[in-house]
């Protein structure tokens, strides 16, 4: 972990990554990126622009080839890295929820803190109790995933996230799966992190999200980063034509 | 028709039966366990895992079940220098054999599970072990029960093919009791009715369980 000038905590540190899929299709090229603890970047670009791999660089679900990624202080590929202990700091959301369809609401909370955690079954049912709470389901903890609507599924989703007290949060597209009437109370629920001082890295389209809390907002296309800049300043005066134009595509 | 000669021998017959249930149990148990194994090796990315794997399924399958049983049979006693009884040959081929259909059932099941879902664990710190235990097993042998009933069936009608190193199993002893009393109509019909009854009710089984499946899901 490295203090900046202001003080401010690098927590996560991306300098140079390449990524290449089967050996041919570079899905990342030279991606250079420094988030801050406590802040909320926005990931955005059209489908199959790397956001989705970018995401899973920093928490090691995908190999990169080149380049350094660093994650409170401890290189993601490091040759002594133990990277199930720093994933179970880097809580991760998906676009299909991926909810264990055999598990309980709340046994998918607890499958991580007992299992890894080392937590004891009361206090991790406990945990995720409050979490539950937290995103405004505590009466669905015992249905299971083929029970529940879309936006509680992901809502589930996030409560699983945090039940390891993650630093980190990786969002990946998760309201692009719901109906429109269950985007908001997905969203919701990440303002409230955001707001709360958790550091988030989100892929998302949406912009009213990005324009209420991201401090930063990334534009990516073919495995590059075009643009990034503050909140005001991307919306408002975005200088990149191929921005702009992505922009005036889904800011109808 | 004379059915007497059923209820005379039932007892020699049946205790054939219990033999039959028996190899077919162990053969489903320990073809299991290997299969699960080739399984996961035939998924490997490492070449040293996944091609001797694939090379024995593909083997195994590639063979009829009757040559395999006469091999370990006859080579069991050249290999181990001592006598292999009838029936721990036979459990030897018939893991041995089962394995390879049980690895590829497994396979498919364990790829029927989503790449998402090892995500989700992974990103939850869990490592390959526990995913593939609390996560991806579960919900994997969940998906193959009907494949795996209609396996454990087919190994059960084919104990009978144990009798060609001369396991006094059900069908053998049929036809045993058949040497004795001349009554073929009857004592075949007989064999005939109990294996379609035993097969119907494992077929039925994994229908039932398949609709429920879909039902849950």
């Amino acid at each position: 972990m490295k203090r900046g000038d202001k003080g401010v905590v690098r927590l996560i540190e991306i300098r140079g990554v390449s990524l290449w899929y089967c050996k041919e299709f570079k899905a990342l090229d030279n991606i250079s990126e420094t988030i801050e603890k406590g802040q909320a970047v926005v990931i955005c670009g059209p489908s199959g622009s790397g956001k989705s791999s970018f995401l899973r660089c920093i928490n090691g679900l995908e190999h990169f080839q080149e380049g350094e990624i660093v994650v409170d202080g401890v290189s993601v590929q490091g040759p002594g890295t133990d990277i199930h202990k720093l994933r179970a700091d880097i809580g991760m959301v998906f676009q299909h929820f991926e909810l264990y369809p055999h598990m309980t609401a709340m046994q998918n909370i607890t499958l991580a803190p007992i299992r890894v955690g080392k937590k004891t079954k009361r206090q991790a049912e406990e945990k995720a109790m409050e979490l539950l709470v937290r995103v405004g389901i505590p009466e669905q903890a015992l249905k299971y995933p083929e029970e529940l609507s879309g936006g509680q599924k992901q809502r589930v989703a996030i409560a699983r996230a945090m039940a390891m007290e993650p630093k980190i949060m990786l969002f990946d597209e998760p309201t692009s799966a719901l109906d429109p009437e269950m985007i908001k109370e997905v969203l919701d629920v990440m303002i409230d992190l955001a707001r709360g001082g958790m550091t988030m890295v989100v892929v998302t389209h949406e912009m009213g999200f990005a324009r209420e809390v991201a401090n930063e907002i990334v534009f990516m296309d073919e495995g590059k980063i075009i643009e990034k800049g503050s909140n005001r300043s991307f919306f408002d005066n975005p200088k990149n034509e191929r921005t702009r134009q992505f922009l005036s595509r889904i800011l109808i | 028709m004379d059915l007497g000669v059923i209820s005379r021998n039932a007892a020699f017959m049946l205790g054939g039966l219990a033999l039959s249930f028996k190899l077919a149990l162990i053969t489903v148990a320990g073809g299991l366990l290997v299969g699960i194994i080739l399984a996961f090796a035939r998924l490997s990315s490492r070449p040293l895992v996944y091609y001797p794997a694939t090379l024995y399924v593909h083997f195994f399958r590639g063979l009829p079940l009757i040559l395999v049983i006469f091999w370990l049979y006859f080579l069991a006693p050249v290999i181990t220098g001592r006598s292999v009884g009838a029936f721990a040959s036979a459990v030897i081929a018939f893991v041995v054999y089962e394995a390879a259909y049980f690895a590829e059932i497994v396979r498919a099941g364990i790829q029927s599970v989503s790449r998402g879902q090892t995500m989700a664990a992974y990103s939850g710190g869990l490592t390959f072990y526990e995913t593939t235990r609390y996560v991806i097993l579960p919900q994997a042998l969940r998906n193959m029960v009907p494949a795996l009933v209609t396996q454990t069936v087919v190994i059960f009608q084919d104990t009978s093919l144990a009798y060609v190193i001369g396991l006094r199993e059900f069908l053998r002893r049929v036809n045993l009791t058949d040497a004795r009393e001349a009554r073929s109509v009857e004592l075949y019909l007989f064999a005939g009715l109990l294996y379609f009854v035993i097969c119907s009710m494992g077929s039925l089984a994994s229908q039932r369980l398949e609709k429920r499946r879909q039902r849950s899901c």
